[in-house]
Order: C-alpha cells, then sequence, then structure tokens
C-alpha cells in the first residue's frame, strides 16, 4: 500500500478545511482554487470541487455571487460566511492540537 | 473523415467529433446519476458544463474548430468524475489522488503541445498587458519588467542621441531620441497585435505554464481513446445504441434549452433560478445619453483645435502662451484641462452605463490622463515619421496654418453674418 492510498482518507478530510483557507484568503473562482491546489499533495479536479463547493454553500459555510468576467461568460466567485469563518477558526485549533499530538508522541 | 455534432454548451455553440460527443454525453449522464440524490443537481451539472465549454475554447481557433474526440476526452478527464459531496466515494478520489501523484514521481514527462505560452493578461495591466503576460511567462516579477522595459527605451534613445551628440551633429541631438521612442511606441503596438491576450482561465494558466496534473491527464486520455478505438465492433449494437442516443440527446437539448434561457428569456421565470448566471442586462438607453455624446464630441473638437492653435500660433483661444512656458508643458496642461473638463460627462455616462449592468464604477483620473498623453505621443510621433519619411509631407504640414487661418475667418464671417464672398 503506498503512502499516496495509505493518506487519502486523510487529504480527502483536510480538502474541506483547505478550501475554507484558500477561500477566506481572497475571493476566487473554481480555475483559482484548482491553480492553488495543482502542484500539491492535495490537487483535484471540477468534478469533485464544485459539488463539495455545493455542499459547503448548503452548510451554509460560504456564498457565491456572480461577477463579470472581462472575457467569457460571468463566474462564479465564492467567499466565507460568518459561519464559515468561525468553522475555519475551529477547524485551524484543532488541526494545531492534531499537530502537536503527532509531534509529541513516539519518537 | 468523421461525423461532427453541433452541442450547445452554456449557450456556446461548439462542434465535436461523434466520439468526443458520445463521450461527453456518456460522462455528463454518469454525473447526472451520481447526483441524483443532490438537492444542487442542476446547478452542479451547469457549473461542470461551464467548465467544459471554457475548456473547450481554449482549445478552438479560427484553424482548428471542431473538438477532436481525443481533446473531448481529455478535457473530460481533466474536470475528473463528479463525486457527490455529501456522500463521497473515497475509492475514486484515491484514484485521481495517485494519479497525481504519479505525475509528481515523474515530472521530466514532456508533452508537446502543452507548453508554456506568451499571453497578454489584462489583469492589473497597465496598458494592453504585455509586460503583464511577459511577468507570467518568465516569472520574473511585474515591476521588474516594467522598470527594465522603461528603462530600456530611456537608455536606447540616450545613447543614440549620445552617439550622434559625440559624431557632431550636435544640434540633431533630439532626433535619435524622438526615433528610439518612435520605434519602443511602434515596437510596444506591434506585440499588443501579435501577442494574442488571454481570455479564459485555461489561458490565463498557460501563460504561466499548465499544472503537471493536466499534462498527466491528457496523456491518459490519449492512451484510452487508442485503447477505445481496437474495440470497435458488431455494427448492428451500434447502430442500436446510436439511435437511443440520438433520443436522449435531443430530450436533454430540450432541458438545457429551458435552463439556459431560463433566466433571460422573453418571459423570465419568477425569481432567478439558481446554477445559471444571470441574464446580462442590456445597458437601458436614457434620452440624455445622445446630448452626451454630443457635448463630448465637441469638447473633443475644441480639445483638438487648441492643441494645434498651441503648436501653431502658440495661442489657446486668443490666450498668448507665458514665455517661461515651453510648448510641451502648454500641450501637457491642455490636455489634464481636456480631461478635468470631459471627467464629468465621462463619468456621467460611465456611471449610467455601470448602474445599468449593476456593477459600482469607479472612475480614474489618471488613467484618463495617461491615455490622452499617450494618444497625443502617437500621433505626433506618426506625423513626425511622415514629415521625416514621406515626401511632399513637410509642403503639406506647412500649408496648415494658412489653412486654418482660412478656415477660422470664414467660421467667423459666417457666425457675424457677413457673407464670405463680401470679403
Amino acid at each position: 500500500m503506498s503512502l499516496d492510498e495509505k493518506f487519502s482518507a486523510l487529504r480527502k478530510g483536510l480538502l474541506e478545511f483547505l478550501l475554507l483557507k484558500i477561500i477566506a484568503a481572497d475571493k476566487v473562482y473554481v480555475a483559482g482554487i484548482l491553480r492553488q491546489l495543482s502542484g500539491t499533495e492535495f490537487a483535484t479536479q471540477e468534478g469533485t470541487l464544485y459539488p463539495l463547493l455545493s455542499k459547503m454553500r448548503r452548510e451554509g459555510l460560504l456564498d457565491y455571487e456572480w461577477q463579470e468576467s472581462d472575457a467569457g461568460p460571468p463566474r462564479k466567485y465564492y467567499k466565507l460566511t460568518a459561519k464559515g469563518r468561525e468553522q475555519l477558526r475551529e477547524l485551524s485549533d484543532y488541526w494545531n492540537k492534531i499537530h502537536g499530538t503527532v509531534k509529541d508522541l513516539g519518537p | 473523415m468523421n461525423k461532427v455534432i453541433t452541442i450547445h454548451l452554456h449557450g456556446v455553440a461548439f462542434q465535436l467529433e461523434e466520439g468526443g460527443y458520445d463521450a461527453l454525453r456518456a460522462y455528463l449522464d454518469q454525473a447526472e446519476r451520481q447526483l441524483a440524490a443532490n438537492p444542487d443537481q442542476a446547478e452542479i451539472l451547469a457549473d461542470i458544463e461551464q467548465a467544459i465549454a471554457d475548456k473547450f475554447r481554449t482549445l478552438l481557433n479560427a484553424n482548428h474548430n471542431v473538438v477532436l474526440t481525443a481533446e473531448a476526452q481529455a478535457v473530460i478527464a481533466e474536470i475528473g468524475p463528479v463525486t457527490d459531496g455529501s456522500a463521497p466515494t473515497p475509492g475514486e478520489e484515491a484514484g485521481a489522488q495517485s494519479r497525481a501523484g504519479a505525475q509528481t514521481a515523474k515530472p521530466s514527462v514532456a508533452q508537446p503541445g502543452s507548453a508554456k505560452r506568451l499571453f497578454r493578461i489584462s489583469d492589473g495591466a497597465k496598458m494592453h498587458g504585455i509586460c503583464a503576460g511577459l511577468s507570467a511567462y518568465t516569472g520574473i516579477d511585474v515591476t521588474i519588467i516594467r522598470m527594465l522595459a522603461v528603462g530600456l527605451v530611456i537608455g536606447a534613445s540616450g545613447l543614440a542621441s549620445l552617439i550622434a551628440l559625440l559624431t557632431g551633429s550636435g544640434e540633431a541631438a533630439a532626433e535619435p531620441w524622438f526615433l528610439g521612442l518612435t520605434f519602443a511606441l511602434l515596437a510596444y503596438n506591434l506585440l499588443v497585435l501579435f501577442i494574442p491576450e488571454a481570455k479564459t482561465p485555461e489561458e490565463r494558466a498557460a501563460a504561466a505554464g499548465p499544472s503537471p496534473t493536466a499534462q498527466e491527464f491528457i496523456r491518459l486520455a490519449r492512451e484510452g481513446y487508442y485503447a477505445g478505438m481496437k474495440s470497435l465492433g458488431d455494427r448492428h449494437a451500434r447502430r442500436e445504441w446510436k439511435r437511443k442516443f440520438r433520443h436522449e440527446v435531443r430530450q436533454h437539448k430540450r432541458a438545457f434549452h429551458w435552463r439556459m434561457g431560463a433566466n433571460c428569456g422573453p418571459l423570465p421565470a419568477p425569481g432567478v433560478v439558481p446554477g445559471i448566471p444571470p441574464c446580462p442586462p442590456s445597458p437601458d438607453y436614457y434620452p440624455g445619453m445622445p446630448l452626451l455624446s454630443a457635448l463630448r464630441a465637441l469638447l473633443r473638437l475644441l480639445g483638438v483645435f487648441a492643441v494645434l492653435s498651441l503648436l501653431l500660433t502658440h495661442s489657446v483661444f486668443g490666450l498668448p502662451l507665458p514665455s517661461s512656458l515651453p510648448v510641451w508643458a502648454g500641450v501637457i496642461l491642455l490636455v489634464f484641462a481636456y480631461n478635468v473638463l470631459s471627467a464629468p460627462l465621462k463619468a456621467l455616462r460611465h456611471t449610467h452605463y455601470f448602474r445599468s449592468i449593476g456593477q459600482p464604477y469607479f472612475w480614474n483620473p489618471f488613467a484618463e490622463l495617461w491615455h490622452g498623453l499617450v494618444a497625443l505621443l502617437v500621433l505626433a510621433c506618426g506625423i513626425w515619421l511622415a514629415d521625416r519619411f514621406v515626401p511632399g509631407f513637410h509642403a503639406v504640414l506647412l500649408n496648415i496654418p494658412t489653412f486654418l487661418h482660412n478656415a477660422a475667418d470664414t467660421v467667423q464671417q459666417w457666425w457675424s453674418g457677413v457673407p464670405v464672398e463680401a470679403k
């Protein structure tokens, strides 16, 4: 079993956390999110991203607005809601705790 | 020779090879089934279709107007299987990730045709985005590129005039300087002409080089396409399948037309249907607009006249230029005055226009001044070049003052009611 497969569930769980982080930094559209993730261990695709974003919107974590692009059709720009920012704070704390635990345990 | 099918994605028509169409159809059907239980099914499908349309647009140009089967499959592979966000299947995700991982393990696989490309980038551009495009292409900060460009122009022009100065023709030192500037402007405009502007997100990404995952997916899709070609037998089954398929297509087309038109048909749906871009509002025409345009045209005419009279008679509307002020400073002042005077008109027009399409409008006076100066500079360079290299143009230039005087006299006489012949 390769490292990739071993950590696939972990990466999956972290993707939502990373999306919150990316969207918190700046209003983005999907191609921008994909570009930021490409080349990292979290590289993903539209087919995964759109359903995940729509789920997060249903949960009230983020919202989007249509914005004209200087070329081509209008795009959806995503931004965090107050609830999304709150969740990002909680997840960051949790992640720091996990990170500390991993460091402290064992050699 | 392959059959071509025209489809309609997000309000834009695309032509696809039949094989690519089949693949796309199968992909969208699969996505629809995956999302069957998802309350946002229609919206996610519309998003996916827009992503496909964006990618197709990047592939096509004047000489390549049909999406090939392999290209359609590459786009589908790039978008990846649609997984329901609320109930993810870890297996598929892991597959995509390990493929992406495999790519990072051997990054030396170079794909022809998907290399970095030079684009103009209008986001954050000062003029036409040449420097921004170069910056994305080379990875050097855009400010450094801009400073280099300006430095190069000034340095080269200065060097040329220095050489002219040293080689003896002292009084003509301004000429090489002007020549250098002219060539720099010409070169920039040629670059604007020949470097395409990055219009889609994919082109913008290509300006900075493709992502490694995209390259790997294109390779995988190509392999899958050739494998599929080998197992193409049984004509009867194929025909039956095609018939069913066309039926599905017709249904899908009807549904799709409805969805795309839902927000801007003659009878728009009550409220905005989610997941479909809002209808682009057409700027409504308000009665003051023609008047504003006419006023602006008049002002522009006056501005050109003022600049000409400043250059030729050193006075503007009878007001002499202060002797302490050089002519070029007078021209800059005039351009500035013109921009200040026309600013309210422009702002009125623009605010109205932007309000009608529902966007805030920010007016930048310095950009306007800059554009005015650049336009004047280009005009001056053109006149100067023509004067220098086109025989006979000099005589025309010399005739302009007399022509203007005559024209002014004619207008004055007409104004005061004296018939022109009575002069």
